[in-house]
């Protein structure tokens, strides 16, 4: 049953993945990503994750398409093709290499929920064992992010605030240069408007998969 | 994008909804203990209902409720706040982020983590919450926005 669920869930991934490459507006690309980030956390739940699950909602599915929209009313709406079409012929077959080299590796991974996989016989077990007496905390998650492992939340929040103050750095206008922008370019303003938020976007994807991690 | 939204029904929804997001995002940091969750899932929500006002209600109020410079210092104080959270230990003696090594009359060092771990919960719940804000703020243009209402504002000062 929960089997049958996954299967239709990664037909669906897919089919949002490529329609979110395929189309020209960039507006149903971000819709399309968007509902993608909702199933990947819908499968996330399915595997009891439900803490990655939250996070992949909230950031994944809601204020990333947020920026990402905000981004697009700033900047264009449709994506330009690409200048060489020759370019596919190199790009596919590397990515059927990577698809088949990553098909390959995982075939050498232990089952899901597999109690003698090596993730689960090192500190693993000291954590979910005495978790609740060390930390008077039941969910295994938090003690971990916060208590256990708390030097890499601390690197986590660094690189989120490192993340928004470098886009603040780069997008905002100060005020003894906007003289400039408006009396002569029009285009250096339209040029920086996607490359930040394309930082941002960027940075946001990364320290969600660090949270998911 | 910014501004009031053409539409009386999105305006009502959403002015209701805030609290409630607001409220939201609080229960999401707080029972990170207990449940899914925790300051990074819960600084988004707090950071939505900070947001959604921007897009949907008038310019004056949105940025009234939520100012422009909320971002960055409420960013900061969270982060201020992690790495006091994480200095504390050194000085009695522990190593960085132990928070067991600090000993408080009539608690547990098992309570003592339990506290620690909630005051780094809501530390990095204010980091999100700034950095989304402040991401959102920059690329939308809102200190333009801002400085448009402002003349307006020194006009009203003025006939006082």
């Amino acid at each position: 049953m929960i089997e049958a669920l996954d299967v239709v869930l990664f037909l669906v991934l897919i089919a949002a993945a490529v329609l979110a490459l395929v189309t020209k507006d960039l507006l149903t690309a971000v819709a399309m990503l968007t509902a993608y980030s909702l199933f990947v956390s819908l499968l996330f739940a399915g595997v009891s994750a439900v803490d990655v699950s939250l996070v992949e909602a909230a950031l994944g599915a809601g204020i990333t398409g947020l920026l990402l929209i905000a981004a697009i009313l700033a900047t264009t709406r449709r994506s330009e093709p690409r200048p060489d079409p020759r370019r596919r012929y190199v790009v596919l077959p590397l990515i059927g290499l990577f698809l088949a080299l990553m098909l390959y590796a995982a075939t050498g991974l232990p089952d899901r929920g597999d109690p003698d996989a090596p993730a689960q016989l090192g500190v693993s077990q000291i954590y979910l064992s005495q978790s609740l007496v060390d930390t008077e905390t039941p969910n295994v998650v938090t003690s971990l992010l916060a208590d256990y492992r708390s030097q890499d939340t601390l690197g986590e929040t660094l690189v989120i605030l490192t993340a928004a103050l470098s886009t603040a750095m780069v997008l905002v206008r100060r005020r003894d240069q906007d003289d400039h922008a408006e009396a002569g370019d029009g285009h250096d303003s339209d040029h920086a408007g996607p490359a930040g938020s394309d930082t941002g976007g960027d940075d946001l994807t990364s320290t969600e998969g660090d949270e998911a991690r | 994008m910014l501004g009031a939204y053409p539409s009386v029904v999105v305006r009502v929804v959403s002015a209701v909804l805030v609290p409630f997001l607001l409220l939201f995002g609080i229960y999401i940091i707080a029972h990170g203990h207990y449940g899914p969750g925790g300051g990074f899932a819960g600084g988004v929500f707090l950071a939505v209902g900070a947001i959604l006002p921007r897009i949907t209600l008038p310019s004056e109020l949105a940025y009234r409720l939520f100012p422009t410079w909320l971002g960055p210092v409420v960013g900061g104080l969270g982060m201020l706040l992690f790495l006091l959270v994480a200095a504390a230990p050194l000085v009695v003696g522990g190593a960085l982020l132990d928070y067991g090594a600090i000993q408080v009359a009539g608690l547990e060092a098992s309570r003592v983590r339990y506290l620690g771990i909630l005051a780094v919960e809501v530390a990095v719940g204010f980091a999100v919450f700034g950095a989304m804000l402040l991401i959102f703020d920059v690329i939308t243009g809102a200190d333009e926005a801002v400085r448009q209402l402002r003349p307006a504002a020194n006009v009203e000062e003025d006939r006082r």
